[in-house]
C-alpha cells in the first residue's frame, strides 16, 4: 500500500505541472487585465504600457510562466525602462511558495487572498456536504426499499423537479420568500445576504442564522440527484443474490441492508463523492455570489472576471492539488469497503 | 484504517475548526491597523480586531456590488473605490448635487495664473489628518511625488506628470504646468491625498508604496469617518471620525456591504438589510417604490452610445456616411429607451450632461425607417435577391458588425437593434464580450483595438464635468507598432485638430465654442451615437435623511445623512 501510495503521488507531479502550463496558456490567453482595471472606462495607452512593463505582463507567456515557477529574483529588471536593468526581480515562484501578488487586490499576494477565503467556503460546504450526503442517502434508501409506491413516486417527482431547478432560481426565490415576503408578512425571516450582518459582527449564530438559505439552495438540487443515484444503486444490489442468501440465512432486514447492501451500492456513490470533496475548496460559485458569501467561489469569479493570474492560478492548483489526493483518498476507500480490492 | 468512531471524531473536528477559524479568529479578511502608524496615531481609533462591532445607534448600511481593489485611490481605477474617498479622505474641492465646484480643504476655489500655466491653492489653517496632524502643502507634494515614481505601480501619472509643484508656505500650494492644461480640475487630487507623515517612512523602508498597509487600511485619513475594517468579500465599515476639522457627522457609521448579485442587491435593499443601492435593473423600479423607497437619479457625464468605426479595416458600408445616417434613423432608440421605466432619456451627442458644450443647434436623428431606406437606396444599396438584406452593387450584402459588453440591458437593447436594422435592410451581427476582451490590446486580439468591430456600444463619460476626451485623438490609433491606443474608431484630421485645439484653450467660452464644433461636426458625420443617458441611480430607505448625491463626488454630504429611529 505505502509503495503504491509513493508511486502515485510521484505520478501527480508531472500530471500537476501540466496541468499549471495548460491553465497558464489558457489564462494568458483570454483576456487582457490592463484594459480597463475594473473602472468604467478604457486604461490609458500610457498607463498600459507603463503597467504591462512593471507587472511583467509585457513578457513572452514562456518568461511569464517560468517567473510563475520559479520566481523572478535571479534577474534584473528595467523598471523606469532607461535601458538600465538595475532592479531585482521580487517574486520567488511558486516552487518556493510564493504565487506572486494578486493583479487586482493590489498589495496582497494571492496566498494570502485564498487563505483568507477557505475558511469561510469550508464552514458553508462541509455542513452543506454532510447535509447532502445524509439526505440522499436517507431519501434514495428509503424510495428503493418502497419502489413504486406512493411515497416512492412523490419522491421521484420531487426529485426530477428539483434536479430540473437551476441553483440561481432556487436561490434567488428562496432569498424572495424567506428573506423579503416572510419580513413583509410578520413572520420569522432569513437574512438576504451576507455571511453575518456587519452591524451585530461574525458571531456563531449570525454564521449560522446566514448559512441557512445557501445551505438549502445548495442540497435542494444536490440531493435530488444524488438520491436517485443511491436509489438505483440499491435497486440493483438488493436484487442480487447474495443479498437473497443472506436473508435465507437469518440474518436480519437491518443487518442485510446497511451491512451487505449498502456497503456494496456505496462504492460508485463514494467515486462521485471523491470527485466532490476537492471541489469543496473551490466553493459555489453561484450560491456565494448570489448570497454574497465571502468564499473561494466568488473569489475564483471575481479575480476570473478581472484576468488575475496569479490568484486565480492558485486557487485551480490548490483545487488541482485536492484533486490528486482525494483520487488517492477514494481508492484506499475502495479498499475498505470492497476486500477484493488489493492495491500493490 | 480508521475505525468509524475516530472517522466521525475526525469530522466533527474539521466542522468545528471551520467554525473557530471563520467565526472566532477575528475574521481571516480582517484587515488590522497599519503598524507604521507613529505612536502617537489615533487614541480614538476603533478597535479592528474585536469579533463583534461596537455597538451603535445611527448605522447605515449601503449595498455595494463590487468590492474595490485598494483603498488608496492611485493604485484604483475602480468607480465602486474612488468615491469612497468622500468618506474616509478629502478633496481639495467638492461637487454638490447640481455638480457646481466648492472649496473643501482650500479657502476659495484655485487661482490660475493668466497665461493658464500656474495654479494656486491656499490651504485652510485648520484641516488635520484623523490623527490630529495638520494637512499643509508637504503632502500634497509628497503625493505628487509618490504618483510619478517609477517604483510605485499606481493606475495611473496622468495628469501629475504633467506639472511641477512647490510650497512658498505651508498652506500655500503651486502647481506649474510646461504647457496650458484645461482640464486639470476633473482629474487632480480625487481622492488621492496621501498622508506624508505615514506613508514616507513606508517608502524609506521599502522603496515602494506598492506594499503598504495604509492601502488597504487607511486608518488615517481626513474625511467626517474613519477607517475601521475591511473583511475581505464581506465588507467595509467606516466609523465617524472625532478629530474631524469639520461639522460633526451625524452617522456613527457606515457600512458597504459587499453583494455582488443585482437580484440579490434588490432583495437586501427590499428586506431592509441594506439602506442604499445603487444602480439596480431598471425593471426592479417598480418594486423599489412600491415598498416606498426613494429613487434618486445624478447626472454624472456617463451616457450609453454607438461608436463607429471608419478605420480602414472597418466594412464599406459603415464607411458610408449615408449608411451611418440611415442606421441614426433606423434605430427606434425613443422606443427602445422607454422600456427603462422613465428613468433614462435619448441622448445624441456624447456631452449631453454638459449641455453647454453641445452645439444647440444639432437636431436629433428621428426615427424614420422610410428615410432609412431612401438614403440606403441613394448609396446603391437594394435588396436584390428579396432575402431582407440589401447588397451593394458588387452583390455583397450590407453586414455590419456591432459588438459590446455583456450587461444584460446592454445586450437587449442589441437584439432590439438588430429588428430594427433588419426592417432597413441591414444585416446587424451582433457579439458580446467581457470588458477586458473587448478592450483587450492591440497585441492581445482585442476586437475593438484590432477593428472587428463596425459600431461598438457601452456607456462612457468625458472628464465629467469637465468636457476633456482624449478618444479620437489620431495619436491613440492602436496598431502593431502602438497596441495600447484607445481610439477604436479613425483618424479624421480635422477632429483631431479641435481636440487638441480646446485642450490647450484656456478662455472657458472659447472652449465651449470648440466644443460646439466638436459635437456638431461628430453629430452630422455620425460618428457617434447617443443611446440614452446613464444617470447615477440610487435607491433610499426612507429612513435615511438629510442625504443629496453628486455625480462626481457622490457621497459629498454624508456628513449631514442622519437616520430616523
Amino acid at each position: 500500500m505505502a509503495r503504491y501510495i509513493i508511486r502515485r503521488l510521484l505520478q501527480a507531479i508531472p500530471l500537476l505541472i501540466i496541468i499549471s502550463i495548460t491553465i497558464f496558456a489558457l489564462l494568458q490567453n483570454s483576456g487582457d487585465p490592463l484594459a480597463t482595471m475594473g473602472g468604467k472606462r478604457v486604461t490609458r495607452s500610457e498607463d498600459r504600457v507603463r503597467l504591462a512593463r512593471i507587472l511583467g505582463l509585457d513578457q513572452p507567456i514562456y518568461i511569464q510562466y517560468v517567473y510563475w515557477l520559479v520566481g523572478n529574483d535571479w534577474v534584473k529588471l528595467d523598471i523606469n525602462q532607461d535601458g538600465i536593468f538595475e532592479t531585482t526581480g521580487q517574486r520567488k515562484g511558486v516552487l518556493r511558495g510564493d504565487f506572486g501578488n494578486s493583479l487586482v487586490a493590489r498589495g496582497q499576494s494571492a496566498m494570502e487572498l485564498i487563505k483568507e477565503r477557505i475558511p469561510n467556503t469550508l464552514v458553508l460546504m462541509i455542513p452543506a456536504e454532510i447535509i447532502i450526503l445524509t439526505f440522499s442517502l436517507l431519501v434514495g434508501i428509503f424510495s428503493a426499499l418502497r419502489q413504486y409506491s406512493l411515497t416512492d413516486q412523490v419522491i421521484t417527482a420531487g426529485s426530477f423537479i428539483g434536479y430540473s431547478m437551476p441553483i440561481f432560481f432556487v436561490a434567488l426565490a428562496s432569498m424572495y420568500i424567506f428573506g423579503v415576503n416572510f419580513r413583509k408578512w410578520g413572520l420569522p425571516y432569513l437574512p438576504t445576504v451576507g455571511m453575518f450582518d456587519p452591524k451585530i459582527g461574525k458571531t456563531f449564530s449570525q454564521v449560522a442564522v446566514h448559512m441557512v438559505l445557501p445551505i438549502i439552495s445548495m442540497s435542494l438540487v444536490s440531493i435530488s440527484g444524488y438520491s436517485r443515484f443511491v436509489r438505483s444503486q440499491m435497486l440493483e444490489v438488493i436484487s442480487q443474490d447474495y443479498i437473497r442468501t443472506a436473508y435465507a440465512k437469518g440474518l436480519s432486514e437491518r443487518m442485510v441492508l446497511f451491512g451487505h447492501a449498502l456497503k456494496n451500492a456505496a462504492i460508485p456513490f463514494v467515486t462521485l463523492v471523491g470527485i466532490d470533496i476537492p471541489f469543496l475548496l473551490g466553493g459555489a460559485v453561484v450560491t456565494e455570489t448570489i448570497f454574497g458569501w465571502p468564499g473561494m467561489g466568488r473569489l475564483f469569479i471575481d479575480h476570473l472576471t478581472r484576468f488575475d493570474t496569479p490568484v486565480v492560478m492558485g486557487i485551480l492548483m490548490l483545487i488541482s492539488l485536492a484533486v490528486v489526493i482525494c483520487q488517492l483518498l477514494t481508492d484506499i476507500v475502495y479498499g475498505w469497503l470492497d476486500p477484493r480490492i488489493r492495491y500493490t | 484504517m480508521l475505525n468509524k468512531k475516530r472517522f466521525f471524531d475526525l469530522f466533527v473536528l474539521v466542522i468545528i475548526a471551520s467554525f473557530v477559524l471563520t467565526a472566532c479568529g477575528g475574521g481571516g479578511g480582517a484587515t488590522k491597523a497599519p503598524t507604521e502608524a507613529p505612536p502617537t496615531a489615533a487614541p480614538t481609533e476603533a478597535p479592528t480586531d474585536a469579533p463583534t462591532q461596537p455597538a451603535a445607534d445611527k448605522i447605515i448600511t449601503i449595498a455595494w456590488t463590487q468590492e474595490p481593489d485598494t483603498l488608496n485611490k492611485a493604485y484604483s481605477s475602480m468607480w465602486y473605490m474612488s468615491v469612497l474617498t468622500d468618506i474616509y479622505s478629502c478633496w481639495p474641492w467638492i461637487y454638490d448635487e447640481a455638480n457646481t465646484v466648492h472649496p473643501f480643504l482650500l479657502t476659495e476655489l484655485p487661482t490660475v495664473s493668466d497665461d493658464g500655466l500656474v495654479v494656486t491653492m491656499k490651504l485652510r489653517n485648520d484641516i488635520t489628518w484623523s490623527d490630529g496632524t495638520p494637512i499643509t502643502a508637504d503632502d500634497f507634494i509628497f503625493t505628487q511625488a509618490m504618483i510619478t515614481n517609477a517604483a510605485n505601480t499606481v493606475y495611473s501619472v496622468y495628469p501629475y506628470d504633467l506639472f511641477t509643484i512647490t510650497a512658498p508656505d505651508p498652506q500655500t500650494v503651486v502647481m506649474t504646468f510646461d504647457e496650458v492644461f484645461v482640464p486639470w480640475m476633473p482629474n487632480l487630487w480625487l481622492g488621492t491625498l496621501m498622508p506624508k507623515h505615514i506613508l514616507q517612512p513606508v517608502f524609506d523602508a521599502e522603496g515602494t508604496l506598492d506594499n503598504a498597509e495604509w492601502n488597504r487600511a487607511p486608518t488615517v485619513g481626513c474625511g467626517p469617518f474613519n477607517f475601521t475594517k475591511w473583511e475581505s468579500g464581506s465588507y467595509l465599515r467606516f466609523d465617524r471620525n472625532p478629530n474631524f476639522w469639520g461639522p460633526e457627522p451625524k452617522l456613527d457609521a457606515v457600512v458597504f456591504q459587499f453583494v455582488p448579485d443585482d437580484a440579490a442587491q434588490t432583495a437586501a435593499c427590499l428586506a431592509g438589510d441594506a439602506d442604499i443601492c445603487y444602480w439596480p435593473p431598471y425593471e426592479d423600479m417598480p418594486a423599489f417604490k412600491k415598498a416606498g423607497m426613494s429613487i434618486v437619479t445624478e447626472p454624472s457625464g456617463y451616457g450609453e452610445g454607438w461608436f463607429f468605426n471608419i478605420r480602414d479595416m472597418a466594412s464599406p458600408g459603415i464607411r458610408d456616411l449615408n449608411v451611418r445616417k440611415a442606421i441614426a434613423m433606423g434605430l427606434d432608440r425613443q422606443s427602445n429607451t422607454a422600456l427603462r421605466m422613465s428613468i433614462v432619456k435619448v441622448t445624441e451627442t456624447f456631452w449631453d450632461a454638459l449641455p453647454q458644450y453641445v452645439d444647440p443647434s444639432i437636431v436629433q436623428y428621428k426615427y424614420d425607417p422610410e428615410a432609412a431606406k431612401t438614403l440606403l437606396e441613394s448609396s446603391g444599396y437594394k435588396d436584390t435577391n428579396g432575402d431582407g438584406i440589401r447588397e451593394d452593387k458588387d452583390g455583397k450584402p450590407l453586414t455590419i458588425t456591432q459588438g459590446n459588453t455583456d450587461k444584460t440591458e446592454r445586450q437587449n437593447h442589441q437584439a432590439l437593434a438588430q429588428q430594427q436594422m433588419l426592417a432597413i435592410g441591414i444585416d446587424l451581427q451582433t457579439s458580446s464580450y467581457d470588458s477586458a476582451i473587448l478592450f483587450a490590446d492591440y497585441s492581445n486580439d482585442g476586437p475593438a483595438a484590432t477593428g472587428k468591430l463596425d459600431i461598438m456600444e457601452w456607456s462612457d463619460a468625458p472628464y465629467f464635468p469637465d468636457p476633456d476626451i482624449s478618444y479620437w485623438l489620431c495619436s491613440e490609433i492602436p496598431s502593431a507598432d502602438s497596441p495600447q491606443g484607445s481610439n477604436y474608431f479613425g483618424c479624421d484630421e480635422t477632429l483631431d485638430k479641435l481636440f487638441k485645439l480646446q485642450s490647450v484653450t484656456a478662455n472657458q467660452t472659447e472652449r465651449a465654442h470648440i466644443f460646439w464644433q466638436i459635437s456638431k461636426y461628430m453629430h452630422d458625420n455620425v460618428l457617434y451615437l447617443g443611446i440614452w443617458d446613464d444617470p447615477d441611480t440610487w435607491i433610499v430607505n426612507p429612513r435615511i435623511t438629510g442625504y443629496k448625491f453628486s455625480g462626481v463626488t457622490p457621497f459629498f454630504n454624508i456628513g449631514d445623512w442622519d437616520v430616523t429611529q
